[in-house]
């Protein structure tokens, strides 16, 4: 049960991440390029506007996943940042003109910046206690800007946001080929967050989260990690507010209202809590159902994502991602059956953190978060 | 080795999974449809599921296509819009929904006009949608002067109401003795608009605002702010707040038997308000209104119709869109096609009458005035049959009802 040899101290176990083997690297650039393929070839099947809606809030559930599935923090508070990043993103576009991709830069900076204060007070409480101190701040964000109408516009909003991009019209203009201005900066947040979990912190930080006390014992500083995780959470749903922002062309109450915060964490959940790329199905998924609903003539749309969500949550424990990965594994009868996704499956490659991954850990993954 | 293979497996598959989920979505969306294919489609965006359900919602499109049977037996053969179609979406309230709902309302599914489009957020997102798009967007049901306003296009239009209409009402109350007021508003841009609007028009009056009191907002106690507006001992208590604080402030300004001492004055009042709480516990309010279904015949006759195929009578927003239905489709026939830029030619400066519209006209602002009313609330005994709720006790000249055109419009 000993959970030692996941979280050993990164001097002497540098050693514990190896250069991926051959195969491994091929299968990852297969995997990129599916994925990759896959992104770039989403507005052409789906309306583009639609389908820079499904890429923002992918990356923003990768973001709350970074924490919860990796950091096991439940932050019902995400929407502060993904929507003052916005606000801030919209404000400097309007105000400034500056090229669209520089104002989100500078909005996810401010959403990183406000992160430091409330991720100080916050990450001392885990489970509850947490979701509720961060649910709490980003109501206070809420009141701010609904108070803060010159700025915010209140409840009208922040309006004709536009799309500068060095003058180029067909970018600015036409949501179709705005997409693939945008979407490197998506793209590059989604690495940011696979970056994060697949470094040294990012196993501190999964170690935090399965046996904080043990951490502490080896002398990590179990707060600072926190701390960061939370500010680079922060920052990467700062990145998916402001292209929200930018693709929609105005900011509303809406990005900081708390029904935001729990939209995303439904996302990650129902995409697959620790699988960073669960999140992309959650938020495709929810993000085309609201909109096929939306037209459909039906009434209660927050019937059947409820429905949906409970379903989800009693019958897919592992969420879409999960559960798929679990029954192929399954039908193959190459693994025990009952094993939690390791965050480690998908796109990146197990056998990278062999060195470290002894049988030990495959009891400790069962054990219930 | 055999893991590898199997998560490759697995990837496939959710790849796949992502792909086929993106197709439902329909095929490549073809940027900007140019020209109405001879069809005219009338895209009705509204809350189709949550609070602003009863007052416009699904009976809009009821409404809409009334305005529409009404054309074809107006001009039989020598129509222009020989094929209308009706189309809807639920934009649930939220702005960023109403935004790409509208686009693809307009890029996709053929819209030539967007109606209706309660809740004042969601609107602006769909003026700036409609003046990039270069179609129509008539609002009716949204309050935010913005829309005529600094936020103004050659696109949009505003139909029905906005905030400093409704609080031309307050002058017929001062003159019939509330000259002192206390106004209780909720804390953000339509209530803190609509106290501006209510304390200028009171004033201008000869009336007197003793106090102007905010509430937090969403709010559900609103004791404490009742009992500071009565230590002012006003004429008359002003209530801002909308939906279903509008609901709770009342309840509990009768439950603290105000009704007694005061008379109250509710800023934006949709008759589905009062059919939902019960009109005793409204008797005695007044408040401004656009449009009234028991006024006169010709409104009577509208609601009986409409009632056959709803069971309710209409809300002054079901009889705006039928109105900016009929008069956009009189427009297409007037300009003898549905471009967009044509049918606004005729709209701008356009005299209008119908029976929701009484001497209507479209500003250059594009705010669309016509006569509103001040109506009362009648005490239970009074209703003669069900929704008979109002008594109209004076009606405002358009001019008057609006103000000024907005000197923030440029176009």
């Amino acid at each position: 049960m000993s959970a030692t040899s996941r979280i050993a101290p990164p001097r002497g176990g540098l050693d514990a991440f190896p250069a991926p083997s051959r195969a491994t690297t091929i299968r990852r650039i297969v995997w990129l390029a599916i994925a990759l393929v896959a992104v770039l070839a989403l507005p052409w099947f789906v309306y583009p506007p639609v389908a820079m809606d499904i890429a923002a809030w992918a990356l923003f559930a990768m973001s709350v996943d970074l924490l919860l599935g990796y950091g096991g923090l439940l932050s019902f508070g995400h929407a502060a940042f993904w929507g003052s990043s916005a606000y801030f993103t919209g404000w400097i576009a309007s105000h400034l003109g500056l090229p669209f991709p520089l104002a989100i830069l500078l909005g996810a900076v401010a959403a990183m910046v406000l992160a430091v204060p409330i991720g100080l007070l916050s990450v001392r409480r885990s489970g509850i206690y947490f979701a509720m101190v961060t649910l709490a701040f980003a109501q206070m964000i809420y009141f701010v800007a609904n108070q803060a109408s010159v700025v915010t516009g209140g409840e009208n909003g922040l309006q004709g946001v536009p799309k500068t991009f060095f003058g180029i019209e067909a970018i600015e203009t036409e949501s179709f080929y705005f997409y693939y201005a945008a979407i490197p900066i998506i793209i590059f947040g989604a690495f940011a967050c696979w970056r994060i979990v697949h470094s040294p912190f990012g196993r501190v930080l999964s170690g935090i989260r399965d046996n904080p006390a043990r951490v502490r014992a080896l002398g990590y500083d179990v707060e600072r990690y926190k701390l960061i995780a939370f500010v680079l959470s922060a920052g990467i749903a700062g990145l998916a507010g402001g292209v929200f922002a930018i693709s929609h062309g105005f900011v509303s109450l809406q990005e900081v209202d708390w029904t935001t915060s729990g939209k995303v964490v439904l996302m990650t959940v129902l995409g697959g809590m620790g699988t960073l790329w669960g999140g992309a199905i959650g938020a495709a998924i929810i993000v085309l159902l609201e909109d096929y609903l939306s037209s459909a003539g039906f009434d209660g749309i927050g019937i059947i994502t409820g429905a949906i969500f409970i379903v989800c949550v009693l019958l897919f424990r592992k969420g879409v991602w999960g559960t798929v990965a679990g029954l192929v594994e399954r039908i193959r009868g190459r693994l025990p059956a009952r094993r939690r996704p390791d965050p480690d499956d998908g796109i990146d490659a197990p056998d990278s953190v062999t060195a470290t991954d002894t049988p030990h850990d495959e009891s400790q993954s069962e054990a219930p978060r | 080795m055999t893991r590898k293979s199997s998560s490759l497996v697995v990837g496939g598959i959710t790849a796949a999974a992502l792909v086929l989920t993106g197709c439902a979505g329909g095929p490549p969306a073809p940027d900007g449809s140019a020209l109405s294919d001879g069809k005219v489609t009338i895209g009705i965006l509204n809350d189709q599921s949550g609070v602003y359900r009863d007052l416009s919602g699904p009976n809009t499109r009821v409404a809409v296509d009334m305005a529409i049977a009404d054309y074809r037996e107006k001009y039989g053969d020598e129509a222009v819009a020989t094929e209308i179609e009706v189309i809807t979406s639920d934009h649930q309230n939220k702005p960023d929904v109403a935004n790409t709902q509208a686009q693809q309302m307009y890029d996709r599914r053929g819209a030539d006009i967007i109606l209706d489009v309660p809740t004042s957020s969601a609107a602006l997102a769909v003026a700036e949608v409609a003046a990039a798009k270069e179609r129509l967007f008539i609002n009716v049901t949204a309050a935010t002067m913005e829309l005529t306003g600094a936020s103004c296009n050659p696109y949009t239009f505003h139909w029905a109401y906005n905030t400093e209409m409704l609080a031309k009402g307050a002058a017929g109350v001062v003159e019939d003795g509330g000259e002192s007021w206390a106004i209780v508003y909720p804390d953000y841009a339509f209530g803190q608009g609509m106290n501006a609007s209510f304390t200028a028009a009171v004033e201008a009056a000869g009336g007197e605002v003793l106090e102007s009191i905010a509430t937090p907002f969403p709010n559900d106690n609103f004791s404490t702010f009742i009992t500071r507006a009565a230590a002012q001992d006003p004429d008359v208590i002003g209530i801002m707040a909308a939906g279903g604080d509008l609901i709770n402030f009342v309840k509990q300004y009768n439950q603290a038997g105000m009704q007694e001492s005061t008379t109250l004055a509710v800023g934006l009042m949709f008759i589905t308000d009062i059919h939902s709480l019960g009109v005793d516990q409204f008797s005695g309010t007044t408040f401004t209104d656009a449009w009234y279904w028991n006024y006169d015949e010709q409104n009577r006759e509208f609601a009986d119709r409409f009632t056959q195929l709803t069971d309710t009578r209409p809300t002054f927003a079901h009889a705006g869109n039928y109105s900016a239905a009929l008069q956009y489709l009189e427009a297409i026939q007037r300009a003898g096609t549905d471009d967009a830029d044509a049918v606004i030619a005729e709209l701008e400066g356009a005299e209008l009458n119908d029976l929701f519209l009484r001497n209507g006209v479209v500003r250059s602002d594009h705010s669309v005035i016509h006569d509103s009313y001040v109506a009362r609330v009648k005490a239970a005994d009074d209703v003669e049959e069900p929704w008979d709720y109002e008594a109209i006790i004076a009606t405002i000249p358009a001019e008057d009802a609006f103000s000024d055109v907005n000197p923030n419009c440029s176009m």
